[in-house]
């Protein structure tokens, strides 16, 4: 079974929710375990706070979509936005784990996550365009073909 | 979002359910902070209803964890489901507060 669906976000804080509800929906139904469906969502929602908080000026005439793609043997999302060029997996600064609570900042924790939650994550900058992609393959869990 | 309160002296057991993610983690912010505000050094954050919490919610607990800690107390979490436990492992949290199973046992925490 293969279900492509494809959303326009406006600039706005309450966005990246909506897409991780509509992702949890389509999920659940296409029968994605439980736990990807969770990790997965959180990635979605952390790197599109980012683009609605951060990627665009006041003045911007902003474009930011999301294609999310499901197929038997992965999920994948495709994240577009028209806002100024960052590649949140190079340049979010790593959180250091090991300091106090009085020392720990949480910059960069929400792409640690997402690092650490999606097994594929790739950024590129085109023509004026953030583009980033994550893949999560689902033929990992043998359970759910026995 | 929904957080429940019930205060003890200097303890109290703060019970989150739902979503916290960056459009209210300021809501969850302010219901801790008025929790703390209360003369609260002990504060049990119980989990078991929480659907789901991204790093907007760690940055809220990191800033209620620093005012228990500075007020003598400290925080503590109790239930958390599995995949919310995965993000407090992978996020380092788990080394800044302790997680129990039962809000008992959490708040005993504070009383030795």
């Amino acid at each position: 079974m293969e279900v492509r669906s494809e959303l326009h976000l406006k600039l706005d804080k309450d966005e990246p929710r909506r897409v991780a509800e509509e992702f949890e929906e389509i999920a659940m139904e296409h029968g994605v375990p439980m736990g990807i469906v969770f990790k997965f969502q959180l990635a979605l929602d952390e790197l599109l706070t980012n683009v609605v908080s951060y990627a665009f000026d006041q003045s911007a005439d902003p474009v930011i979509t999301v294609v999310l793609h499901f197929t038997d043997a992965q999920v994948t999302a495709v994240i577009e936005d028209n806002g100024r060029p960052f590649n949140p997996l190079q340049d979010a600064p790593a959180p250091d784990l090991d300091l106090s609570a009085e020392d720990r900042t949480v910059g960069g924790l929400g792409i640690h996550l997402t690092k650490a939650f999606v097994e594929t994550l790739d950024y590129e900058r085109k023509d004026g365009w953030n583009r980033l992609s994550l893949v999560q393959p689902l033929s990992a869990h043998p359970e759910e073909h026995a | 979002m929904n957080v429940e309160t019930s205060v003890s002296g200097t303890t109290a057991v703060a019970t989150v359910s739902g979503r916290v993610d960056s459009a209210n983690a300021k809501d969850f912010d302010q219901a801790l902070r008025a929790i703390i505000d209360q003369g609260v050094s002990g504060l049990v954050v119980d989990c078991s209803g929480l659907k789901y919490m991204s790093s907007a919610g760690l940055r809220v607990l990191l800033i209620a964890i620093r005012k228990t800690n500075a007020a003598g107390g400290g925080l503590a979490l109790c239930r958390v489901p599995e995949h919310i436990r995965e993000v407090l492992e992978v996020s380092g949290f788990v080394r800044l507060t302790k997680v129990f199973d039962t809000p008992e046992d959490a708040q005993a925490s504070f009383s030795g």
